[in-house]
């Protein structure tokens, strides 16, 4: 039949197409140390995309311009999960190690993460997150590290602000994902525990625009604090309801992106939030040289997303240093013991951080206030 | 390397679920948009099944195609009121519930979580723990769901899925039970979609809800479309190309910033063009009934059959405050022609409806061979012997001349699936059979040279005559004809008598509902008068014609 | 009881939004049958042209009256250079629904990767806050009743007194039939492309006023306009009015006492079951 030919023949020239291009790719450039990412780079979260990847390029050509690592240059290999979806990490992953031959990857979200773990397991490939915050991701693979504060974390931080500040009752809004639930997994029962009571709990979707029945509902529960378990940019939209709505108790949070404070405008004053401590102070040379660069290179503001895939380079590149320092080759069990031979990096954020046992490192945790429009950080965290 | 098995690996996934989707949307015309959440049935199923209760492939697959087909069913009940846009509407309601059951049913689904550690297919000692691996798995499935796919879509069952798109009361009117059709199809496209999700669920080890949004359903949706639907080739070129497509996409060389932005613009433009070139899809819809299968013979179709009379009492019928048929008595005799006159809005197409159970009469009753019809479906007096067509034809218009006979035959061991899956050799003795049977119809009503027509290129008299071989296809004894022949030429008329008047003398019992009073005075024996809603006279036509009376009423 | 009252009005608010929706979507659909899955991310295009005239120092009336234009000339074009030749070439509904699918996607990631992936707001929306009582509504929800209001009446009247608006309500009944008593159903197309994108363009610009606006709200500016014109009845302009305020309503009272996360599908279950009662939607429109 006429038609069934044509399929055959389109079948085969796809694939055909696929191979030749492939085996292109594979003869190009085997001179650079190649880092992979898996970012949200299209859909509705690909703010998260840009700053990170923006952050990766930046190291990137900072330590080329060095010279590169041991005389080899770096080179970022950056694809599209499109905002979340399993799926499509797992055709990025596939592509990464067939077609790039990468044996790192830094990854980003939580259902991506999950799907590429067990293919990094696998494939011996390193993985580094510097944005997904969910317990579950602890430990997903023998091969990953987080260079960020778990969720949890931060939000028992931030309920110890709540206590700090007086609070008895409290009324949450959080996201309905694997991040806003390990906070009220983890947070909730030891706040009950402590003599304190829980007011409301609402839930809203990631990528909501419509929070009004939520927000109506804390306010009718007449809570002293307001937590917001809750990431970019609901954070801002939330935090603009909420006063709009005439509640003026406090409000914490674990996140204040510069696009939150967009949105939240002259709302977001007083706000607290509990966060990796990110601030370009002349205490630490290297957040401003960070930060300058960054301004110089985007002309925005560098988010903490963007340093955390920052320094991620800046610890493969190290890591990469010490494997060829042993005379070994590149690949996840290698670097995993050059980790953990010495544990401990310079930050970005000021001074160092020691990835612990778990893979997540403890990062100096900040408390900031936002006055007068600024991020005004009031002290560090201790929460142990 | 890996990545190239793993990139057939999801063409093979996402041609199981276009197939399917394809059965629904295409064949069947039943738009819902619920596909996604099929698929993440049968991937929470197995992904249940084998962590908390340690079952092993292929056990959870197949409780998985039960559980979605059960699913499927369900959002099938309100199909079958409600169809069209608003099947969509209900599609996608339940595409919302059953996400938000992932996301929020913590103990069942692990909740936001999802579910991870899914343990790999194993079969014969090897674990499938890799794309290369995986592969023949996959193909094998997919070869094996698109087999399923081709015979529901080949067989009469099909051919009565595509009769109801084009039009559910025509299908209806032929005796095909819309309703078992609904669900059956709904059942098998859902349980089929559970396949892919199955296997995704082993193949990736990790599902969760945000994997099967309405996302999903739309991608696979332009798949379908663009292969071109009503074709299953198509759906597999279209999962083909539009899983690939994007991955070529990504040889292109462009700033990280913008890349992967620009590359779905790229996408999205390359869709449009394709779609413009062509329109009906890449390979469009065709008919596969090959008449190069022609046995030879010729049943004689106007054989002797004793038809009895069709008789209706005292049939009333409201519509709120409106009386649109009261205190009417109808009797039709067999071997005659009966005519069924009188003014627009006497009542006459209601009397039909009354007539073949298209409505329920709110008093009176129906009566044939001394058995009360009241309360019956149309397809189960279809069945019994009484037939109509319509006054504004409903033919399948995309369906050839000789699809349009052979689907309103009765009986059909093709219509039910479980003959078509394990009766093969009987189906396709009988479609031989009335293939035959069909040939003779069009002959006995000169239309056999247009067999392989689509029906849509027919004239308009042939139209009518594809009407009339339609509704003798059915081998009702009682053919109740909705103005069969308006319109016609004189020329086409006196071709066209002959077949009427031999159908009354083999022995059926015919109505018409006519306004030409030429043709009643022509071909009827005798003619019922109706004006609003009443009877008023049952008498050859010459005496009907010469009263005064009756005459102001019909030219009112 | 406070609740109550907030959510009341909530509820009428997120309606009057929703119905603006539906009625720009309604307008479409009801007369070309056409499936515009890509009015969802052309308003927001035409929301970043007024977003982007703002920023250039624009006062802001000026800026939302080059959004909404902007708007009305995108539907135009995107109605001449897509979906006619489609028509032309006798494609059938899904086709070009999936065309418009195809444009969807264009324009998504057109505006993410010419105008950045930030959320955008303006430099000094409206942000007044009036209380009525114990309920609390903004400035900017106050506009997107008024919008709704006056919006539906103007309408009204084009539809009902002018020569065009009766040629539109002629195509949204029948479309064989307009054409055969003379109707230049291509014209009337792009008519009601433009109105329709204008209606939408104020709804996107409402939005950017009230939370800023980022490249993917194309999708729930269509997906509910979508929906309010199916549970409204299709072909039935009153009915898309009625539809969103339902969604307002069941998304803002259905909340009272049901836990927040179940909010998407709440809605959904409730129209699901008015669908089943009422399968023609609320106003029976054209079958």
């Amino acid at each position: 039949m006429k038609k069934r030919r044509t399929v055959i023949a389109s079948g085969i020239a796809l694939i055909v197409g696929l191979v030749a291009l492939e085996a292109q790719s594979q003869s190009q450039n085997p001179k650079t140390h190649k880092i992979g990412a898996i970012l949200a780079m299209s859909g509705g979260a690909s703010w998260y995309g840009t700053v990170m990847s923006q952050g990766i390029q930046q190291a990137v050509a900072e330590i080329n311009a060095r010279g590169g690592v041991n005389g080899m240059p770096l080179e970022a290999v950056i694809e599209d999960h499109k905002s979340g979806n399993a799926q499509e990490a797992v055709s990025a992953m596939n592509r990464l190690m067939s077609i790039h031959g990468v044996k790192m990857v830094m990854t980003s979200f939580t259902a991506p993460t999950q799907a590429i773990a067990p293919l990094a397991d696998q494939n011996k490939v390193f993985l580094i997150n510097g944005g997904g915050v969910s317990n579950s991701l602890v430990g997903v693979s023998k091969y990953i590290v987080h260079n960020r504060s778990l969720a949890a974390d931060l939000g028992r931080g931030a309920a110890l602000q709540a206590k700090a500040l007086g609070a008895k009752k409290i009324a949450a809004i959080q996201w309905k994902n694997d991040a806003g639930d390990s906070i009220v997994k983890v947070v909730h029962p030891a706040w009950e525990k402590s003599g304190g009571s829980i007011a409301a709990v609402e839930a809203v979707p990631q990528g909501i625009s419509n929070m009004d029945t939520q927000i109506a509902k804390i306010k009718a529960s007449n809570p002293d604090a307001i937590m917001l378990w809750m990431f970019n940019p609901e954070v801002g939209l939330a935090l603009k309801r909420i006063r709009e709505f005439g509640m003026k108790q406090p409000v914490i949070g674990v996140e204040y992106t510069g696009n939150d404070a967009k949105v939240a405008g002259t709302h977001g004053e007083g706000y607290y939030f509990l966060n990796d401590y990110f601030q370009a102070t002349a205490d630490y040379p290297w957040s401003m040289s960070f930060a300058k660069g960054y301004e110089e290179r985007y002309k925005a503001k560098p988010e903490f997303y963007a340093a955390n895939y920052y320094e991620g380079v800046y610890v493969l590149a190290e890591l990469i240093k010490r494997v060829a320092a042993k005379g070994g080759t590149v690949d996840g069990d290698t670097m995993r013991a050059a980790l953990q031979a010495n544990p401990k990096f310079d930050s970005v954020y000021g001074g160092q951080m020691n990835f612990q046992e778990n893979g997540v490192a403890s990062k100096k945790v900040g408390l900031f206030q936002v006055k007068d429009g600024q991020n005004q950080f009031i002290k560090y965290i201790d929460l142990n | 390397m890996d990545y190239l098995f793993h990139i057939l690996v999801s063409v093979a996934l996402f041609s199981i679920l276009a197939t399917s989707f394809n059965l629904l949307i295409g064949y069947s015309g039943l738009f819902a948009l619920s596909h996604a959440a099929f698929f993440g049935v049968g991937a929470y199923a197995t992904a249940i099944l084998t962590t908390q209760l340690g079952l092993v492939f292929p056990i959870p697959l197949l409780i998985g195609m039960i559980i979605t087909a059960l699913v499927g069913m369900a959002i099938a009940l309100p199909a079958l009121r409600i169809g069209g846009d608003y099947l969509v509407i209900v599609s996608l309601a339940l595409q919302m519930i059953v996400a938000a059951i992932m996301l929020n049913w913590t103990a069942l689904t692990g909740g936001t979580d999802g579910i991870r550690g899914i343990p790999r297919v194993v079969i014969a000692g090897w674990e499938l723990n890799n794309a290369p691996r995986f592969l023949p798995l996959a193909v094998f499935c997919a070869a094996f769901c698109f087999w399923i796919s081709w015979k529901i879509g080949n067989s009469p069952f099909g051919r009565a899925l595509k009769a109801m798109r084009e039009n559910e009361s025509a299908v209806l009117s032929v005796g095909k039970n819309v309703v078992a059709m609904k669900l059956s199809v709904f059942a098998l496209a859902a349980a089929l979609a559970s396949v892919a999700g199955s296997l995704y669920a082993h193949y990736v080890t990790f599902v969760s809800a945000e994997g099967f949004t309405l996302d999903l359903t739309v991608y696979v949706l332009a798949m379908v479309i663009l292969g071109g639907t009503g074709n299953l080739w198509g759906s597999l070129l279209g999962a083909a190309i539009l899983t690939i497509l994007p991955e070529l996409l990504k040889f292109l060389a462009l700033s990280p910033d913008v890349a992967d932005k620009i590359r779905q613009m790229l996408y999205g433009i390359i869709l449009i063009l394709i779609l413009r070139i062509r329109p009906q899809g890449l390979i469009p819809e065709t008919s596969n009934l090959n008449l190069t299968r022609d046995p030879g013979y010729r049943p004689d179709v106007g054989a002797l059959v004793h038809a009895s009379r069709l008789e209706g009492t005292g049939l009333e019928k409201r519509f709120g405050g409106i009386v649109a048929v009261s205190g009417v008595d109808i009797s039709i005799e067999p071997g005659r022609i009966t005519g069924l006159i009188g003014p627009n809005g006497a009542g006459k197409t209601t009397a039909f409806n009354l007539l073949t159970g298209f409505l329920k009469p709110s008093a009176g009753e129906v009566r044939y061979r001394d058995r009360p019809l009241t309360g019956l479906k149309p397809h189960e007096i279809v069945r019994l012997g009484i037939a109509r067509s319509f006054q504004d034809l409903r033919l399948f218009t995309r369906l050839s001349v000789i699809e349009n006979v052979m689907v309103a035959m009765p009986r059909q061991s093709g219509d039910s699936l479980f003959q078509v899956f394990f009766n093969p050799w009987k189906v396709r003795r009988e479609e031989r059979e009335h293939l035959a049977k069909a040939l003779a119809i069009l002959s006995f009503v000169q239309l056999e040279h247009r067999a392989s027509d689509i029906a849509s290129d027919l004239s308009y008299a042939e139209e009518k005559l594809l009407v009339v071989a339609r509704l003798m296809a059915t081998e009702a004894e009682v053919l109740l004809f909705d103005e069969p022949l308006s319109g016609l030429s004189p020329d086409t008329l006196e071709q066209v008598f002959p077949i009427f008047r031999k159908l009354a003398g083999s022995g059926r019992t015919i109505a018409i509902i006519e306004h030409n009073l030429d043709v009643i005075r022509s071909l009827c024996d005798s003619a019922i008068f109706l004006d609003e809603g009443k009877k008023f006279a049952h008498d050859r036509p010459e005496v009907l014609m010469n009263d005064p009376a009756l005459a102001t009423r019909y030219f009112k | 009881m406070d609740l109550l009252a907030q959510l009341l009005v909530n509820g009428l608010v997120n309606g009057s939004h929703y119905a603006l929706l539906g009625l720009s979507f309604g307008l479409i659909f009801g007369p070309t049958r056409i499936t515009h899955f890509a009015h969802g991310p052309l308003a927001t295009l035409a929301a970043y042209v007024g977003w982007w005239a703002a920023q250039r120092g624009v006062p802001l009336e000026l800026a939302l009256l080059a959004g909404i234009g902007s708007g009305a000339l995108i539907g135009i074009l995107c109605y001449q250079y897509l979906y006619e030749p489609f028509e032309r070439s006798g494609s059938p509904a899904l086709v070009i629904l999936i065309g418009s699918l195809g444009l969807y996607i264009v324009v998504e990631n057109f505006i993410g990767a010419v105008f950045g992936t930030d959320t955008k707001v303006l430099p000094n929306p409206p942000s007044q806050v009036f209380l009525i009582g114990p309920v609390v509504i903004t400035q900017v929800q106050a506009m997107q009743v008024f919008a709704l209001i006056s919006s539906a009446i103007a309408l009204g009247l084009f539809l009902g007194k002018t020569r065009f608006g009766r040629a539109v309500l002629a195509m949204n009944d029948n479309i064989e039939m307009a054409r055969v008593v003379g109707i230049d159903t291509d014209r009337i197309a792009l008519l009601v492309f433009a109105l329709g994108s204008a209606i939408a363009a104020c709804a996107a610009l409402l939005i950017l006023m009230r939370d800023g606006a980022s490249s993917h709200m194309g999708f729930n500016l269509v997906f509910m306009g979508f929906v309010a014109v199916v549970v409204g009845g299709i072909g039935s302009l009153r009915g898309a009015i009625a539809g969103g305020y339902a969604l307002g309503l069941v998304e803002s009272l259905g909340m009272w006492k049901i836990p927040s996360e179940w909010q998407s599908s709440i809605a959904f279950v409730v129209l699901f079951l008015v669908l089943l009662f009422r399968p023609q939607g609320l106003f029976a429109g054209r079958q």
